[in-house]
């Protein structure tokens, strides 16, 4: 009886168990002349099945056997972590991070290249001035790209990258919560799927955004993000609970604060964010159900409700998610510019400082997307002085990054490069940024392709490269195995050029008054407009020698040193892949994560630095 | 061997040259492709200060970059840099700059809103009500209804925006500003045309099936010409025809 062992066969034995109770369960009442509405189907439906689902992964199943009054036997509680070698593992609720990371990581890079196929979708509605797919399915194909993006943002560095070393790098076993970790991976995969068939349910038609009262006159797939969405988000919480409980209860002796790694600074000050913002988006977009589902008026101007109170709630969230997606970035950037440049990081404590503040702030510039919304006439005055004044710690990162290049021993290698594209591309968006912050600028350029550049700009800029840094420079740890330094090289340059190929000309083309969000545009716009659609093919074709690299790569690239790039943080110091604890013995920490040039430790792998 | 001091020297002072030629470069660009109002003026200076300022910005960080990138390669040379955890004088110089950056944008951008916003008197007023999706522009004074925008030239206009349904977005590129039409609420906007023609109007904030075709004609005319219209299209007492007749667009 395979099927009924714990494992991904039984979850989708369970899901579709699940989803059939709760529809079916109400498609009968209906049949009994009961008044039942397809959103109600759809929603219990889900319901079910996600926790069918979760029940067949065995997501449960310890906490069944605790509320049972059964013992968990020591072997069970091993197995669950994994094997390591086994590759089913990955298949599985294992509690081991390190391979909760990897699912995360393959989760979001599969998601990136489904989205990526949406974008280049778009692109193909857009290559000429006129319709081909039609405004329908251009307005459906959008909302679905932004809504994957805005996920791959999220989870792609944090789930993954930080799931896999926040734990080695602060010298810890493993996650705080092994098993709510797990747990929460395991919500996704269901959610996902839901956008990703959306357009099976009619499609969603209001962008990533989901204004009300548009949102609320869309179809069924309207519905499906909206369920999604408020799902990832119950997953966000519990792994930014984890986060924090591990940085701030699990680290080897030694490891005080200021010794963290910046990275681990970033994930810590994500997590603030993604536990205290997260609920808020949460319970937005739950009155936005309750608005279609069961007849509440949250939203509803018709019926007394206010439809900017969604947008108040919705980027008090929002705005702070977008620095959960770029402090990742930023700190995987600033921890890798240390190694190649055989410096310490320049003004560390205030890079600490920096980031502390910026997610402070971010809770405080949430309007400056509603300048023309129709708020009071002058609140946009103090929310344009707090989205200036978050530059100067957002600023910060390029003292350090700079500082630390200044002066350096520079190792041109695959990550490195990624750094530098990291900074110009950051550097353009946070630029840009201020013409979006200063309100009589905003007033001509809102709702137009500069923004759309501008957030280019900073989401790929901040999350995506930091991603592509982060996997290059972390793949040797991760896998054991080296990936190919000129298949490395071919992917930054041709990403990098295609990307701003693709994105520096729609500048100009919000400038010259060409809106957002439309399927077609004036005929002058034409020529531009079919150069980005080649430079935005090509983007995809390079992230095509991405997965070609990683893939053959892992399978049979030479093998790895524990630390080929001479690093002196604790990831390093063990073997690569680590070991299932991590480390033989918890290191004890002495110094600072970055003493590259002091005395001893020039060009010596840092083993006499963490005694054993 | 350059020294540590004259590498600094020579950065900087491709970056002053840089700069400067950069900020000439843009300094006199008209930014914002049609100025037709007062309000799309003062945007277009706060547009070329900030493209001005952004020019020794931008250099600052890419001369960095580029002078690293050529001058402090390893190039196989297995040694670490110097031990520098960061400089006191340079972070405090760093952050008092950003800070007087952000003070002084401010101050000029709460300076152009209050200037764009501010003045809540007008001449003219239009009550404006968008719908999926089309746009419906009413002009209280004559009574007079019509889906074409037409005012005065030179004069202050006030726009008193709503919707039906869903939120749309009321915007003429070429008078620089917009405002959402948002439904249960008011909302309104000021602009003072200054040139008088025919402009293109969009609506901005997505809406739905139609939206990239929600577009309409604003016509800017001297005060004599938009009396004209008024009268023309004013229905006539007897007239059972909608108002809207008379103000069809030729096209």
């Amino acid at each position: 009886m395979r099927a009924l062992k714990p494992g991904l066969l039984r979850a989708v034995l369970g899901a579709a168990i699940g989803a059939a109770i709760g529809a079916g369960s109400l498609i009968l009442a209906g049949s009994l002349g009961m008044e039942i509405t397809d959103g109600e189907i759809l929603g219990l439906g889900y319901l079910l099945a996600l926790i069918g689902f979760l029940l067949g992964i065995g997501a449960f199943r310890f906490w069944l056997i605790w509320a049972t009054g059964r013992e968990v036997n020591a072997q069970e509680e091993h197995a669950a972590h994994g094997t390591a070698g086994d590759w089913r593992r990955y298949f599985r609720f294992t509690t081991d991070h390190k391979v909760i990371g990897v699912q995360y990581l393959a989760t979001a890079f599969a998601l990136f290249l489904v989205a990526g196929t949406f974008a280049m979708l778009m692109r193909l509605e857009l290559a000429q001035p006129g319709l081909l797919l039609g405004k329908e399915a251009y307005n459906e194909i959008f909302s679905t790209h932004g809504a994957m993006m805005i996920t791959v943002a999220l989870i792609s560095i944090v789930g993954g990258l930080g799931n896999y070393l926040v734990p080695i790098m602060i010298g810890a076993r493993d996650m705080a919560f092994p098993k709510s970790n797990a747990f929460s991976y395991w919500l996704l995969p269901l959610p996902i799927l839901l956008v990703a068939i959306n357009p099976l349910l009619g499609g969603f038609d209001s962008g990533w955004t989901a204004y009300p009262p548009l949102s609320q006159q869309a179809n069924l797939g309207q519905q499906a993000y909206l369920m999604a969405f408020v799902t990832v988000g119950v997953a966000s919480i519990l792994s930014s609970i984890n986060f924090l409980v591990t940085v701030f209860r699990m680290r080897a002796p030694g490891m005080s604060l200021m010794r963290m790694p910046i990275f681990v600074w970033a994930l810590t000050v994500t997590s603030v964010l993604g536990l205290v913002a997260t609920s808020i988006v949460a319970s937005a977009f739950t009155m936005l159900l309750f608005d279609r589902v069961l007849g509440t008026s949250f939203f509803r101007a018709s019926r007394g409700g206010d439809v900017i109170l969604f947008q108040h709630l919705f980027w008090f969230y929002s705005h702070p998610a977008v620095y959960i997606m770029g402090l990742p970035g930023l700190g995987a950037i600033l921890e890798i510019v240390p190694v190649f440049a055989r410096k310490p990081l320049f003004a560390y404590p205030l890079a600490v400082l920096s980031f502390i503040s910026i997610g402070v702030m971010s809770f405080m510039v949430w309007a400056h997307h509603m300048f023309v919304s129709g708020m009071a006439t002058f609140f946009p005055i103090p929310i344009m002085l707090t989205t200036e004044l978050i530059s100067v710690p957002t600023g910060i990162v390029f003292l350090s990054a700079l500082g630390t290049i200044w002066m350096g021993r520079l190792h041109f290698k695959v990550p490195m490069l990624w750094v530098f594209g990291f900074i110009w591309a950051f550097l353009i968006g946070g630029i840009t940024g201020v013409f979006l912050a200063d309100v009589p600028t905003d007033l001509t350029l809102h709702d137009t392709y500069f923004v759309v550049a501008h957030f280019h700009y900073t989401i790929v800029g901040g999350a995506i490269f930091g991603l592509f840094a982060g996997t290059y420079y972390w793949f040797p740890k991760i896998t054991g195995r080296m990936y190919s330094e000129r298949l490395g090289k071919l992917h930054f340059w041709w990403f990098t050029l295609a990307f701003n190929a693709t994105f520096l000309p729609m500048f100009w083309l919000g400038i010259e008054g060409m809106r957002r969000r439309v399927a077609d545009y004036p005929a002058q716009f034409g020529g531009v407009n079919l150069w980005i659609s080649f430079a935005a093919f090509n983007i995809f074709l390079s992230v095509a020698v991405f997965v070609f690299n990683i893939v053959r790569s892992w399978r049979r690239g030479p093998q790895a040193a524990s630390n080929p790039w001479r690093a002196q943080t604790l990831e390093w110091q063990t073997a690569s892949p680590p070991p299932i604890q991590n480390f033989d013995h918890i290191p004890t920490v002495t110094t600072g994560p970055y003493e590259y040039g002091s005395g001893p430790l020039i060009g010596v792998p840092a083993e006499g630095r963490s005694t054993p | 061997m350059t020294s540590p001091r004259r590498h600094l020297w020579i950065a900087a002072a491709i970056w002053a040259v840089l700069s400067i030629v950069g900020a000439v470069l843009v300094s006199g660009i008209q930014i914002m492709p049609v100025i037709a109002s007062r309000e799309a003026v003062i945007e277009n200076s706060a547009f070329v200060l900030l493209t001005v300022l952004s020019v020794p910005v931008l250099m600052f960080v890419v001369v960095g970059l580029a002078y690293s990138a050529i001058w402090f390669r390893a190039d196989g040379d297995e040694a670490d840099g110097p031990p520098i955890h960061g400089h006191r004088g340079f972070q405090t110089v760093w952050l008092g700059i950003s800070f007087a950056l952000v003070v002084g944008l401010f101050g000029y951008g709460a300076v152009g809103l209050i200037d764009i916003r501010g003045a809540q008197v007008s001449d003219f007023e239009v009550q404006v009500r968008a719908e999926q999706w089309a746009w419906h522009f009413t002009y209280p004074s004559a009574g007079v209804d019509s889906q074409e925008l037409h005012i005065p030239v030179g004069e202050r206009v006030h726009f008193i925006i709503n919707s039906d349904d869903v939120i749309h977005s009321f915007w003429v590129p070429a008078f620089g500003i917009k405002q959402d039409a948002v439904p249960g609420r008011t909302t309104q906007i000021y602009v003072t045309a200054t040139v008088a023609g025919t402009y293109p109007g969009l609506c901005a904030e997505l809406c739905g099936l139609g939206h990239t075709d929600m577009r309409f004609t604003t016509v800017v005319n001297d005060r004599a010409a938009l009396e004209a219209w008024l009268r023309q299209s004013t229905p006539s007492p007897a007239g059972s025809q909608p108002p809207a007749s008379g103000s069809e667009q030729p096209s």
